[in-house]
Formats: C-alpha cells, sequence, structure tokens
C-alpha cells in the first residue's frame, strides 16, 4: 500500500490549528468543566460552540463556498484528537459527520441548502448512525421509507444518535425501493435522550413513525456503497478522537505512577507498572500512525487505501484506548475506581467510542478479508 | 516548496528509483545453490560469506551503497533521500543482504562523527566497498543487559606505543573474517562505571585476539567469543576521547536500532517476512482438511500482525515529519527496535503454527517446508529480541527516557 504522500500532507497550517486548539481547549475544557457539565441538563457549554463555531472549526471540512473552512481529513484528525484529550462534551462530532455525509451523498443543490448552517454553528446536526439491533454493517438498516405521492414516508428507530436530543438535522440511512437511501431529516421525529455511560457525550433513541419528508430530503447519491464510506471515514475521526483520550489518559496514569509512592519508592519505578505503560504508548503512536495515514489517504483521494487505513486506525484505536483507561484505573489504584478519581471519565468514553462505528473485532474481520482477498472465513 | 519544486523533485526521484529498479533486475545475483543465512547475523560458510561479499561490492561499484557519505571518503555525497530510495528497491526486489552490516549501520556511522580526518580515510571506504569486514566487542560474559559493566581492559603498552587488551567478549556476529573490530574496553578502572570506559577501533587479525564459534540453538554457527591475551592495539585506535567510550558506545547503539540517520544504506536481512508471506503459507497449507486461510483465528493473528507492520511502515515515514510528533520527538526512533523484533518474532512463530504437523520437520528433512525456513526463522528471531538490547532493556529506556518514568532499580 504505497499510497499515503511521504509527508502526510502536513503543512504549517496544520500545526497552526493544533495548537490552536489545545491552548482554546485546555482553558475552556479543564476537568471542573466536565464534572460540571456531566450534571448539566444540555451536556454540553452553548457558549464554547459559539466560540468554536467562530473559530471555523463547525465547518473544518466543508467547502469554502458553503461557508466552511474547507481544510481536510488531517486537520480534522488533529483537532479531534485535542478534543479527546479533553474529553470536550460537545455537540460537534455528530455535527462533523453530518456534513460529512451530506459533502459525499448530497447534490450542489443538497449542500447549499444544508452545509452553511451547519458550517455556522446554527444547525446542530448529528448521523443515525446505529440502529437498535445493534449492527455496525452498513447494509443492516431496517428503517423504510416508503413512497406516497411526492414525499417519502419514513419509519423506523435509530440509537445511539449523538446529541440527539439536540439535533436540528438528523442524517440517517432508510431503506427505499430495497436499497439504501440516505435522508436528511431537519426534525418532526421524536427523540428519547438515552442514558449514555459516557457522560460528556449525549446520545438519544430518535423515533420516526410514518415521517412524511420531502422527496429532496433525499440525498442524491446516497446509496449502499457511499453509506459504507461514510461510516469508514467516520471510524477514522472517531479513532483520532480516541488517540487523543489515550494519550491524555496515559499521561495522568504516567503522573500518578511518579507522585504516588508505596514500599518508599515510586511505583512507576517498578517494571510491573513500567512496561505496561510503555507497551500503551506504543500502541498509542502505533494507532496515531494509522490514524495520521487513514486521514492522509482520504486527503490524497485513495479511497480503498484509506478504508482500510480506516479500519486499521479504530481497531487498534479501540484496543489501545481500552487497555490504556483499564491500566489507568488499576495503577491508580482503590482511588482509581472512585468517582473523586478523574479517570472514570475517560473510561467510560472508551466503552462508548469502542461501541460505535465498530469494534476492534469487527474491523480485524473485515480487514482479514482484505488480506486474503476473499470474502470472510 | 513551491509546487513546481515539488514536482521537480518528485520526477528525479521517480527517475532515480526507476534507475535502481533497473539496475537491480539486470544484475542480481543468481540463486546460489547452497543454503543462504537468513540475515547478517548467521553467514557461516565461505562460500555464503564470498556470495555476499561481491555482492555488496558490486552494488558499491554501481553507486549505490553510501551515497549520503562524503564523497571524499568513498561516499557518493549524495542525498539521504537516495540512499533510502536504494534500500527500498533492495528491500522490494528481495536481493542478498550485505554482509558488512556491523561496518555500514555501526561502525561508520560512529566513525563519520567522532572519527579524526585519519580514521575516516583510512576506514570508511573499505567499509562501503566489503573489503574490510567489521565486527563488535561489547557484550561480555558478565555485562549484557549491563553493558557499562564491561571488564576488558585496554592499558597503555608498556613498549609506550599503543595499547595492550586483555578480555572476554562474546556474541561477536561474524568474528572470523572481520579485520576490525568496534571495542568498547575500560581504560581507568579507578573512574568510576561509566568515565572508566573508552571505544576502540581494533585490528583482529593479530596475535592476542582468539576467536572461537558460538553456536546457536538453530545449530548454526554466526557468533564468536573473542578472548584477548595480550593483544597490541596501535596508536591512534581510540575513536573519540578516553574517557568517552559510553556516550559513543550508545551512539553505536542508536544507529544499531535504527534510531539515527545516516547508516549507509543497507538492508540487512534477505527474506522478506512479511505478512503476506505468511498469509500465502496459509493459502497453501492444509489445516484439519481446509486451508489454513479460512480458520478465523489464524486470520484475526495474521491481521494483527498486519496492522503492527503497517504501522510501523507509516511511522517510518511519520518520524521524517517532525511536526507530526511534537509531544515525543524521539518515540517513534526509539521504539523501532523494539516494536519491529517482537512483531518479526510473533510473524515467524505464527508461520511455524500456521504450517501444522509440518512445523515439525526440521532443516535437511526432504519433507520439511521450504528446509524449515519458518521454525528457523522463529529460533533466529530471539537474536533481535535480545541483541542490541533486550527487549526488557528496550521497555525500561522508553518507560525512563520518552515517558520520563523512575529509573528501576
Amino acid at each position: 500500500m504505497a499510497d499515503v504522500p511521504g509527508d502526510f500532507g502536513f503543512s504549517d497550517d496544520h500545526e497552526i490549528l493544533r495548537d490552536g486548539a489545545r491552548r482554546f481547549l485546555e482553558e475552556r475544557c479543564p476537568i471542573e468543566e466536565i464534572r460540571r457539565l456531566a450534571d448539566d441538563p444540555v451536556g454540553h457549554d452553548p457558549g464554547v460552540w459559539k466560540e468554536m463555531a467562530e473559530l471555523g472549526w463547525a465547518g473544518l471540512t466543508i467547502p469554502e463556498a458553503h461557508g466552511g473552512a474547507g481544510l481536510g481529513n488531517l486537520h480534522q484528525a488533529l483537532l479531534l484528537e485535542e478534543m479527546g484529550r479533553r474529553l470536550l462534551p460537545s455537540p460537534y462530532l455528530g455535527g462533523a459527520l453530518a456534513a460529512l455525509a451530506i459533502e459525499r451523498a448530497g447534490d450542489a443543490a443538497q449542500q447549499a441548502r444544508w452545509l452553511p448552517g451547519i458550517a455556522s454553528g446554527d444547525t446542530l446536526a448529528s448521523l443515525g448512525w446505529l440502529e437498535p439491533e445493534g449492527s455496525w454493517e452498513p447494509s443492516d438498516v431496517k428503517a423504510t421509507a416508503r413512497r406516497e405521492g411526492d414525499t417519502w414516508v419514513l419509519s423506523g428507530t435509530k440509537a445511539h444518535v449523538p446529541c440527539g436530543a439536540d439535533a436540528a438535522l438528523v442524517v440517517a440511512p432508510f431503506v427505499a425501493d430495497g436499497e439504501i437511501a440516505l435522508f436528511a431529516i431537519a426534525g418532526g421525529f421524536q427523540a428519547e435522550a438515552e442514558v449514555s455511560i459516557d457522560p460528556t457525550r449525549r446520545t438519544a433513541r430518535l423515533q420516526f413513525d410514518g415521517l412524511a419528508v420531502p422527496d429532496d430530503t433525499r440525498l442524491s447519491g446516497g446509496d449502499l456503497a457511499t453509506w459504507r464510506t461514510i461510516l469508514l471515514q467516520s471510524a477514522a475521526w472517531l479513532a483520532a478522537e480516541m488517540v487523543g483520550a489515550a494519550e491524555a489518559t496515559l499521561g495522568l496514569t504516567r503522573d500518578y505512577a511518579i507522585d504516588r509512592k508505596q514500599f518508599e519508592r515510586q511505583i512507576g519505578s517498578f517494571q510491573a507498572v513500567k512496561h505496561p505503560l510503555v507497551d500503551d504508548m506504543i500502541g498509542i503512536e502505533l494507532a496515531r500512525n494509522h490514524v495520521y495515514g487513514a486521514a492522509a489517504a482520504f486527503d490524497a483521494g485513495e479511497t480503498e487505501a484509506a478504508e482500510t487505513g480506516a479500519r486499521m486506525a479504530k481497531a487498534m484505536a479501540s484496543d489501545v484506548l481500552a487497555r490504556a483507561v483499564r491500566h489507568g484505573v488499576q495503577f491508580h489504584g482503590g482511588y482509581g475506581f472512585t468517582l473523586d478519581c478523574d479517570m472514570h471519565f475517560y473510561f467510560k468514553r472508551a466503552l462508548f467510542c469502542r461501541a460505535m462505528l465498530g469494534d476492534a473485532v469487527h474491523h480485524r474481520r473485515h480487514l482479514a478479508a482484505t488480506l486474503f482477498g476473499d470474502t470472510g472465513a | 516548496m513551491s509546487q513546481a519544486v515539488e514536482e521537480t523533485e518528485s520526477r528525479e526521484i521517480a527517475e532515480f528509483r526507476a534507475e535502481v529498479r533497473a539496475w537491480l533486475a539486470e544484475n542480481r545475483p543468481p540463486k546460489p545453490d547452497f543454503v543462504m543465512p537468513q540475515n547478517f547475523l548467521f553467514v557461516e560458510t565461505n562460500e555464503q560469506f564470498e556470495y555476499l561479499r561481491d555482492w555488496q561490492a558490486k552494488v558499491y561499484e554501481a553507486g549505490y551503497l553510501g551515497l549520503d557519505w562524503p564523497a571524499e571518503y568513498g561516499g557518493g555525497g549524495d542525498t539521504l533521500k537516495r540512499q533510502r530510495i536504494v534500500t527500498q528497491e533492495t528491500g522490494r526486489a528481495g536481493t542478498p543482504f550485505f554482509v558488512n552490516t556491523i561496518g555500514l549501520q555501526w561502525a561508520g556511522p560512529v566513525i563519520l562523527k567522532y572519527g579524526t580526518e585519519e580514521q575516516k580515510k583510512k576506514f570508511l571506504k573499505p567499509i562501503l566497498s566489503a573489503e574490510e569486514i567489521w565486527c563488535q566487542g561489547f557484550s561480555e560474559p558478565g555485562a549484557g543487559s549491563d553493558l557499562a559493566s564491561v571488564q576488558t581492559r585496554a592499558e597503555p603498552a608498556a613498549s609506550g606505543n599503543g595499547w595492550t587488551v586483555n578480555g572476554h567478549k562474546v556474541w561477536t556476529t561474524i568474528g572470523t573474517r572481520a579485520k576490525w573490530m568496534i571495542l568498547l574496553a575500560r581504560t581507568d578502572p579507578d573512574a568510576g562505571k561509566y568515565p572508566g570506559l573508552s571505544f576502540f577501533l581494533m585490528p583482529m587479525q593479530v596475535p592476542g585476539v582468539e576467536v572461537l564459534p558460538l553456536i546457536k540453538m538453530t545449530g548454526e554457527g554466526g557468533f564468536n567469543q573473542v578472548i584477548f591475551t595480550d593483544a597490541a592495539m596501535p596508536r591512534g585506535a581510540m575513536l573519540g576521547a578516553p574517557g568517552q567510550g559510553w556516550e559513543v558506545a550508545m551512539a553505536t547503539l542508536t544507529f544499531e536500532r535504527g534510531a539515527a540517520e545516516g547508516t549507509g544504506g543497507g538492508q540487512a536481512t534477505s527474506s522478506a517476512d512479511t505478512v503476506q508471506r505468511a498469509a500465502k503459507l496459509a493459502s497453501q497449507t492444509q489445516r484439519d482438511g481446509r486451508p489454513a486461510s479460512e480458520d478465523p483465528l489464524l486470520r484475526d493473528r495474521l491481521v494483527q500482525l498486519w496492522m503492527q507492520e503497517e504501522g510501523l511502515r507509516l511511522g517510518g515515514m511519520r518520524r521524517r515529519v517532525p511536526g507530526l510528533s511534537p509531544d515525543r520527538p524521539m518515540v517513534l526512533a526509539l521504539m523501532n527496535k523494539l516494536v519491529y523484533s517482537e512483531y518479526a518474532q510473533n510473524l515467524a512463530e505464527l508461520g511455524c503454527e500456521i504450517l501444522g504437523p509440518d512445523a515439525a520437520l526440521w532443516m535437511g528433512d526432504p519433507n520439511a517446508p521450504a528446509d524449515a525456513e519458518w521454525p528457523r526463522a522463529y529460533m533466529n528471531s530471539f537474536g533481535m529480541t535480545i541483541g542490541g538490547g533486550t527487549s526488557e532493556i528496550q521497555r525500561n529506556i522508553l518507560g525512563e527516557r520518552v515517558l520520563g518514568l523512575p529509573k528501576s532499580k
């Protein structure tokens, strides 16, 4: 797979974005803020969201013609990594994924209609990535769209939709005339907040009970292949966020291993603590290689390589973050398993992210089929 | 860089790559009718050695080795980028490895870094041409992972000219063929563990140097022990200053572990033990009456190694983009040896498992698949996880130097 540019397409403006994001998020999203928002009914700070929109983040990858910043996947990966590091509670991810779907599947008129609102931060948007049966396969869609006159009638349920209770626009797949079709739905559905395992990430279950929507809400290029690519690109983006969270987890555990003394020694001097942390660091770096590799391949238009890279990124990030938080709780000892210790936020984020967009086993099963050039065993 | 400059450069690179590729296709040596060692650590017979030495000389004469070393010392005075292309292409072509690996990748770079003008003029060109083979004298029976406890002594010669060496080195790869050794020895026993060490360029073919082969678990040779008994080392043999030995040795290990650039080029192994190869093996091997490639558990393990292999490849690229590792600038370089050696070991072991019952056949049995190359590779892989600093030491180094954890006592 010799298909990623040697320098990953990295340039000064990537660096500027990352450094700016790190400073901004350090200031706006300290751990006290996470604790406050965990008990907040909305779950994120609308003032911070407004600032993020003003910084151009809400439309980071949206073309400039539609009010966005027109940046690429590597920008997105670096920004999400910083957000993951701070566990930023935000409608950002859902909006980014909805915009991605509209860019990939919508025609010019549809893009012009919805993208500017997402880019300005005025439209809270999200992606209906799952249904209650919990299949990560893009083809497993049970919700239906039935044509009635010049409208479509949508029926079915979407689960675990990020910020679904607040979203004014949701992109989701429905089966229309026996084929997968993507719709951009501006309200009219019933949203019931779920009790998310991750207090920094609100989700909702959306119910479509024969909701009639106009014909032009069906994204003209939203077939199964496109939906599959959207989900894999989303997985690559989520993996970037997970690498950031794993990095922060490792940092907390490292600091504790330096501070904490037992048997008159810093516990980080024990190889039983040191070596697992080194393995976590190595895993994070390898996962990061895949995250940047997939991003660079998407930016270069090498879709096949990018999709393999996305699977590797999400598979590795899922395992690495899970391992890092496990060590995080364990090495913090009795304190690590209290609600006072910050580690539980990362632990819960790890469980959430692993469960979305395919876990490690799911992606490795697909990768095996790629490796062997068959349809899977 | 402007787009025009970038395009010109990438065109030049593509042309150079095509040139190297064509040269390799034209000039690759015929497959020998004897068993070849799997990498430079395991050269044993004269015919293996001569075959490999001829190949390195030929590549050097064609101008594809030492491209980035200065021209006045026999190098090409060219860019590291072009040397890397040669290394990529030799790996891709699966041509034999370069037998003078210790010269190219360890001794040469430290001589370039610490050597006097005289030393550079004398030693570098014969390293590239493989006229003079180099070995390494670091480990001792009592100094393995704790390298700084070496006891081999270098004392000023009674004649007042040069040094006298006494001691015992082990794991001396290619010691029987070497003309020179990079030697870590104690010059001042009262100066403390680290400052008491100095670094030398020691002649091997002199009285008082005895090279005794060690036999590895595969039954193959390649490693040796070296006994020094009042061996004479000339004046001017020291590299760097008295007491600077530990620093030079650490710089050597940085090159050895692939953590520093500028190693003269060179692929140190001929076998491309890639996941693709293991996947092919699985497709061609029956397991309980079906192709092993249909076993979901084997598939998953192979995919995990593929992710490592691909992660290492991408990491090699990312290392050259400092802006993509701002928080831990050295981590990719320092973790490379550990991750690669464990990946290679796991892959070789998985290859044995894919073979199933036939993994029980050893070299020489007519039914042993590919003369037992997978079990042999698995056994040999411990050379990489132990040599050059064990995996356990690598984890300490990463934990302490990169993560900043306190030292293990």
